[in-house]
């Protein structure tokens, strides 16, 4: 697949960041093009989730480059804000607002950075939720729903910004197994319209269906990255055998 | 699977009454012994014994009513200094820290009635500030720097997530706060403040020495014209033991129905 002719969305050069002495990411560079949908893997600690936030600025680089599309995070005259309305994050645990109804989570943000009225932000809340299947709970409090639904709430909430890029940061790993599918399914579904979406994920049927690239990541630093076939079935690295073989 | 955690942390700066914890069930709690034995007493002695006891008691309306105008003033403008402390606190900027971190040690170091002095006469020198307006501020001043230290616990006891997930669709930091943050927030910091209301109820009693005719200082003046000194005191006494007991029954009441609101 070419990726020549498509923009690029997310522009990584040589980025480094540290926690104290920890170095959490090494020298990594990575572009990731519009539409793509890039699945990351990792063990724990490899620098996964740093990297994701990185790119949300929830994390501030030390060293090297993010544009994200066409923002410089590096400068410091960029509005943060601005680029962080373009882009949507979902969390291990889903950080739903609990003091707000269902409808309230999604209409928030919406209201207050997008600037909609109630009825359009209510408009648009309506429909995503029948997107993601809860349309049933609006006034439900979080709290009440089970872990696979507030999860679909929190893919919502986010997708209500229109935003151009999805970060998923293991969205299904603090799900019971018989939840874990329904928020895949919202997945595939927004990768199928064609979102550009970073994945991390332990979820290697995910990888396979739906990955465009998968990356490899270990000590902070990108190990390999191919398509799924290449991944599945030979990987060049031996850190990426070794990876594989513990988690198939 | 995870839950976000409920954080029911009571946090208790300053000693309030002692709030009545929901377990001490049954007809003989210290709470019910307490306030029955005191308004019984207080009924008893105003009827059975009506010289002095309730003529004592017909005048000191007007002081309770200084009592509660005092605590009502000082705890609205604590809230609003304790606020700004409190986020002062949490702030990464290190100037607006160490000032809020400066002011809050300071405060807690010196006696509140010193303070209530130093406020008063350091005030007088300047500006012509009434005794009542200048007892106000320095309670307010003074509460304002425990009141501080409620709200940076509240706000820390709300899961980081919120904060990221807030800023993650967009939101400024001070939006994050106003929608996500302190909502969640108050429903920890609110059985503290009351904790706090009560306990400034009682300090407020210093400021009958900056000659606010509150509850206390109405006791006295009654006290030196009849010479009734242990009568008036007990009526006093009483006085504030009921409305403390009540107020903090009052708040206990709030925290249980907050508990099971969601
Ligand atoms: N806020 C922080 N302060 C200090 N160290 C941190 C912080 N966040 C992450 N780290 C460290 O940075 C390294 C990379 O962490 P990161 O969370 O990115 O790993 P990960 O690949 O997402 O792991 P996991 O699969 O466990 O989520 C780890 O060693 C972690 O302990
Ligand atoms: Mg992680």
């Amino acid at each position: 697949m070419s990726t020549n002719d498509r923009r690029v969305m997310v522009h990584i050069r040589n980025v480094d960041k540290y926690f104290g002495h920890l170095r959490a990411l090494t020298d990594v560079s990575l572009d990731i093009y519009d539409g793509e949908k890039v699945v990351v893997i990792g063990p724990s600690g490899s620098g996964k989730s740093t990297l994701l936030r990185s790119i949300n600025q929830l994390e501030t680089i030390d060293a090297g480059t993010i544009i994200v599309d066409g923002f410089n995070l590096t400068d410091p005259a960029t509005d943060i804000n601005k680029v962080r309305e373009e882009i949507g994050m979902v969390f291990q645990l889903f950080n739903v607002f609990p003091h707000k109804t269902v409808l309230e989570n999604i209409n928030l943000a919406q209201m207050l950075v997008r600037k909609r009225s109630r009825e359009e932000a209510t408009a648009i809340s309506m429909e995503l939720l029948n997107k993601v299947g809860i349309a049933e709970k609006i006034h439900q409090y979080p709290t009440k729903l089970s872990g696979g639904q507030q999860q679909r709430v929190a893919i919502a909430r986010a997708l209500a910004m229109k935003p151009k890029l999805m970060l998923f940061d293991e969205p299904t790993s603090a799900l019971d197994p018989e939840m874990i599918g329904e928020v895949l399914d919202v997945m595939k579904t927004l990768a199928r319209e064609g979102m550009t979406m970073i994945v991390v994920t332990h979820e290697m049927g995910f990888a396979r269906e739906v990955a465009d690239r998968v990356i490899f990541m270990d000590y902070g630093a990108i190990v390999e990255e191919g398509t799924p076939e290449h991944f599945f079935t030979n990987p060049t690295q031996e850190r990426t055998q070794t990876f594989l073989k513990q988690i198939l | 699977m995870p839950e976000e955690k409920q954080h029911r942390t009571v946090i208790a700066v300053t000693d309030g009454a002692s709030i009545p914890s929901r377990k001490d069930a049954g007809l003989f709690t210290a709470w019910r012994v307490s306030f029955v034995g005191s308004v019984a007493l207080l009924i008893y002695l105003s009827v059975f014994h009506s010289d002095p006891y309730f003529r004592i008691l017909k005048f000191l309306p007007d002081g309770i009513f200084i009592t509660f105008q005092v605590t009502v003033e000082a705890i609205l403008l604590a809230l609003i200094i304790g606020l700004f402390t409190g986020l002062g606190r949490i702030s990464k900027n290190k100037v607006i820290n160490g000032i809020a971190s400066v002011y809050v040690e300071v405060i807690r170091g010196i006696p509140l009635l010193v303070q209530l002095f130093y406020i008063y006469f350091a005030l007088g020198r300047f500006i012509n500030v009434p005794a009542m307006a200048s007892a106000v501020i320095a309670m307010a001043v003074c509460y304002g720097a425990y009141m501080g230290e409620i709200y940076r616990a509240g706000i820390e006891s709300i899961p980081k997530g919120q904060m990221e997930a807030a800023r993650s669709l967009g939101m400024s930091h001070s939006q994050a706060m106003l929608h996500v943050i302190l909502p969640q927030a108050f429903k920890t910091i609110l059985p503290p403040i009351g904790n706090e209301f009560v306990a400034l109820l009682k300090d407020s009693s210093l400021v009958s020495i900056l000659a606010v005719s509150d509850l206390l200082r109405r006791g006295r003046e009654f006290a030196s014209e009849t010479f009734t000194y242990f009568e008036t005191y007990t009526m006093v006494a009483l006085v504030y033991l009921i409305i403390t007991l009540f107020l903090s029954k009052l708040i206990s009441r709030m925290e249980e129905r907050l508990g099971v609101n969601q």
